[in-house]
């Protein structure tokens, strides 16, 4: 009959499962360590841990080993793995203004309360691909590292651009002071604050669609690929939507964060972990009729590691969302099609076999063949009758 | 036991922890109570991708005991490398058992197959699901789409129907066809074949529709209403054959699949096929 059946079955998943992890393991190439990872791709490991939701940067760096570099595939390992273990607790409220900043930038002002703090960025750095043969390279690693203290902090503190002249204020470079609160008193903003503490939405435990919460569509936002953010703001720029207006920056910022929680025994706030965040707030023109147009609104952008550009999409789409107030169905694409995982996953299972569906909608191209030849037949008796 | 020891992975071979299994059972029994209405829940990351049978795995394994006894399919097939993938997850997993006789079988985790037989009032079928919301072709907004279920408004999918019919001279929609499930929701069948459906209404077996993306769990309880959407004066068509036989069991009567540009046509219950070359489906 020579039917061969399109199935593996055990054996070939075995077979491809030994063909990755054989090559991924005994390339020729030095093993690669979870601290190189750490070191040298921590960008990567940042995003990961980003889209991921999940703040641990050596298993980041184990998904990331394992992936072979696929961030996605990373993010599916972590998200998987957190699957299997039970939830302990809740963290405590989050101070952000207890945020220990690494880099500060205010673009919409010169000079701002706190610094200037250029930190540890390439945006002013010139996008030469360097060719310094790796032996040089080794040289002015070694030159370098016998300079002593060239870490990150001191470099940071070079980066201080305001000379200490802003009149006025006087403020600690590592936790300055808002521009929202500033702007809050020149009474520049509209008041969105709200009363009480309300439980943040949980997208991890209930699936968030429209409307939902704001907490909803930021923690949505925050785990989204990076992306797909950056796609969801550029459509609306460039694209078919025009949801959005470009912002003005108020802070873009990225410094470390202590997480909390209560202790299970004494009930005393413990710190678990020191995350680092970005975290944007983006100033909006309102000018819409029904808008207070004599001030301006913000919108808010926070993910775990250092990725400006998810937090600066994310505030952003979060003021857009806001004014959108429902109009478009821009918070649906929001919160249901920005998820790596989901978007990733669902296109790749199109890999699948579907000679079930497909036969079917064979079957179906026949049956209209069919009626339409009827319907041909049904005509033509009807013209022979005229 | 210390912490540690718990989060341990490597003596860990669970998929999911416990409070997302009582999750998943809670989310099972709402959708038992309230035929065909999905009913949203908090799915979890599988090892297998969301799209990719994470629905159904999350279902199966909440409902699955030890010594209960699973047989997995894809397409119909027990072989296909994506059933053999899900079914070691689940087996190695909870330490059920496996089989390919669905009349063995305690739960029958498939993706786009109802087994030809062996499902019987014991049965649990659970059904991978890639998108569950039937009335998406008609409506992309998701709070529209909220209000027509409540409201049993399902005007437009009639309409399109009806559409369909006039431009086509038959209803295309191919598999996954619009049911009334109680004579309440409208639900999509997962893409089952057209074949399948009929073998829903009044089932005595209990069908689960798991949606990992999407994050929905529905139902058809044993012996429920399910109607195909079609007008009184246009029957309802399964996949027709044209009195094609299966070239290894000679059956008519199962859903059969064809070779490519050839006359060849085999049983997509690859199970069924087999028992039946032996007399004994």
């Amino acid at each position: 009959m020579g039917y061969v059946s399109a199935r593996g079955g055990l054996d070939a998943i075995h077979a491809a499962e030994r063909l990755v992890r054989r090559l991924r393991l005994t390339s020729d190439s030095n093993w690669l360590e979870e601290t190189q990872i750490l070191d040298k791709l921590r960008l990567l490991v940042d995003r990961v841990m980003s889209e991921a939701g999940l703040w641990d940067p050596r298993l980041a760096a184990a998904a990331v080993r394992q992936s072979e570099g696929d961030v996605t595939e990373a993010v599916h390992l972590l998200r998987a793995y957190r699957s299997t273990l039970p939830r302990f607790a809740y963290c405590e409220t989050v101070d952000a203004d207890a945020v220990r900043v690494r880099r500060r930038i205010v673009p919409a002002f010169q000079r701002v309360p706190g610094d200037q703090l250029l930190g540890r960025s390439v945006d002013y750095t010139a996008r030469f691909l360097e060719r310094t043969p790796d032996d040089e390279a080794r040289e002015e690693a070694e030159k370098l590292r016998a300079q002593g203290n060239v870490g990150e902090s001191t470099d940071e503190n070079l980066g201080a651009s305001n000379d200490g002249q802003t009149p006025g204020e006087s403020s600690d470079v590592r936790s300055p002071r808002r521009l929202m609160e500033l702007l809050r008193e020149m009474d520049m903003l509209v008041d969105r604050r709200v009363d009480g503490d309300p439980e943040p939405f949980d997208i991890t435990r209930s699936p968030a669609r429209p409307p939902a919460p704001r907490s909803a569509l930021l923690s949505s936002m925050s785990r989204a690929d990076t992306g797909a953010l950056v796609n969801q703001w550029y459509r609306n720029i460039l694209g078919p939507d025009g949801y959005l207006h470009e912002v003005t920056l108020g802070e873009v910022r990225h410094g470390l964060l202590s997480v909390d929680v209560a202790h299970p025994v004494t009930g005393e706030s413990v710190s678990v972990a020191d995350v680092r965040v970005t975290e944007v707030e983006a100033i909006e023109d309102l000018d819409d009729i029904e808008e207070d147009r004599t001030r301006f609104d913000v919108g808010y952008g926070l993910c775990f590691g250092h990725n400006e550009r998810k937090a600066i999409a994310m505030a952003n789409l979060d003021i857009a969302c806001h004014r959108d107030a429902g109009r478009t169905q821009l918070e649906q694409s929001l919160l249901l099609t920005t998820d790596a995982l989901d978007s990733a996953g669902f296109l790749e299972h199109l890999k699948l076999p579907h000679y079930v569906t497909f036969r079917s909608m064979i079957e179906r191209k026949l049956a209209v063949r069919k009626a339409s030849k009827t319907n041909d037949v049904r005509e033509a008796e009807h013209t022979d009758d005229d | 036991m210390t912490i540690d020891e718990l989060i341990d992975e490597r003596s860990n071979t669970e998929l999911l922890d416990e409070f997302a299994k009582r999750e998943i059972r809670r989310t099972i029994l709402s959708a038992v109570a309230i035929p065909g209405y999905q009913v949203p829940f908090g799915s979890r990351e599988m090892p297998v991708a969301r799209g990719w049978g994470s629905g159904g795995l999350q279902v199966t394994l909440a409902a699955v005991h030890t010594d209960d006894i699973v047989k997995v399919i894809d397409q119909g097939d027990d072989d296909g490398v994506n059933a053999v993938n899900l079914r070691r997850l689940i087996t190695t997993s909870t330490g059920s058992q496996e089989t390919s006789v669905a009349d063995e079988a305690d739960i029958v985790q498939s993706r786009h197959r109802v087994p030809e037989d062996g499902l019987d009032e014991s049965s649990i079928l659970v059904l991978q699901v890639p998108v569950p919301e039937p009335l998406r072709g008609v409506e992309r907004d998701m709070r529209e789409l909220a209000r027509m279920h409540a409201e049993a408004d399902y005007s437009r999918m009639w309409v399109s129907l009806y559409e369909d019919k006039v431009r086509n001279g038959v209803i295309t929609q191919t598999t996954g066809y619009p049911c009334l499930v109680n004579g309440r929701y409208v639900v999509a069948t997962t893409p089952i074949p057209r074949w399948d459906i009929p073998r829903l209404h009044d089932a005595p077996f209990i069908t689960l529709f798991g949606a990992g993306r999407e994050k929905r769990i529905y139902a058809i309880p044993p012996y429920t209403e399910v109607e195909p959407l079609t007008f009184e004066d246009v029957p309802f068509e399964v996949e027709d054959a044209d009195g094609a036989h299966c070239a290894l069991c000679n059956s008519s009567e199962s859903f059969l699949v064809s070779l490519p540009n050839s006359s060849t046509w085999l049983c997509s219950d690859t199970d069924w096929c087999r028992r039946n070359r032996k007399g004994n489906a």
